[in-house]
């Protein structure tokens, strides 16, 4: 994929994540901080399926954004052909290993498996 | 000299002490980014914690209910609202808003994007993280 294609996906990953966290920080905000993360309470908001889709969401769009910009800053580091060929297979191997990971979390709670 | 004497590699690069405050936003959005990128790998782990059900949540929240985690917190805040006001600005100015109209290079060879206006939105940006770091800091000890 070209560089320019990338930092594009960048930019509007990272503003539409800046719109999505606001609202998952505001839903800690709506009563008392501790409160907001009591067990049961978290665990409704898991069972909310809006709010599930959009944690799905953040997940996505924060490991892209984040294993990118980790990726440009490796690059910045040191150049060569194998070296940008592994940081850029690792990165992306990370980001699928966190999505996988976090995925797997709110398909759980979501569906009742805890 | 030759070319080699005068090679400072990374060191160089990572010199806060030239070409003023863009190299010290350069490098705060490269840490802070790096710092929020660990944060939400450990924040992907600490959720993960639900599946052990209530005995394992509760004990996580035990752990993470600390003042030096609560310190962590708003350092986290900081830097998540620095990188936020800090990308917006680069992004402005990798679109051309804000760096000026193109000019024939003179002496001194000022670059006309390191403007006032950028130089407004970094100190914003650090200005911005510190409040927002105070305000967590309140929230998060005012319980």
């Amino acid at each position: 994929m070209r560089e320019s294609t990338i930092m594009k996906i960048h930019y509007g990953t990272a503003l539409a994540a800046v719109a999505l966290v606001a609202v998952h920080i505001l839903m800690r905000l709506t009563m008392n901080f501790a409160e907001s993360l009591e067990y049961e309470t978290v665990l409704a908001n898991y069972k909310f399926i809006p709010y599930a889709l959009m944690l799905e969401l953040i997940l996505i769009l924060l490991s892209v954004h984040g294993f990118n910009g980790l990726r440009v800053i490796l690059l910045e580091l040191k150049q060569g052909r194998t070296y940008e060929k592994a940081v850029s297979y690792g990165c992306l191997a990370a980001m699928v290993g966190l999505i996988a990971y976090g995925s797997r979390t709110i398909i759980m709670v979501n569906m009742g498996m805890v | 000299m030759t070319q080699d004497e005068n090679k400072e590699g990374v060191g160089g690069m990572i010199n806060p002490r030239r070409y003023g405050i863009e190299r010290v936003a350069y490098w705060l959005m490269r840490l802070s980014g790096l710092g929020l990128l660990a944060y939400f790998i450990g924040h992907i782990y600490e959720t993960s914690n639900i599946l052990r059900g209530q005995v394992g949540w509760t004990e996580l929240l035990e752990m993470t209910s600390t003042p030096f985690f609560h310190i962590i917190l708003s350092i986290v805040i900081a830097m998540c609202v620095f990188h936020t006001v800090n990308g917006i600005r680069v992004m402005l100015g990798h679109g051309g808003i804000g760096v000026g109209k193109p000019s024939r290079p003179d002496y001194p060879y000022d670059p006309a994007s390191q403007n006032y206006r950028h130089k407004i939105g970094i100190y914003s940006a650090i200005v911005l993280a510190a409040v927002a770091m105070m305000y967590g800091l309140a929230v998060l000890f005012g319980e």
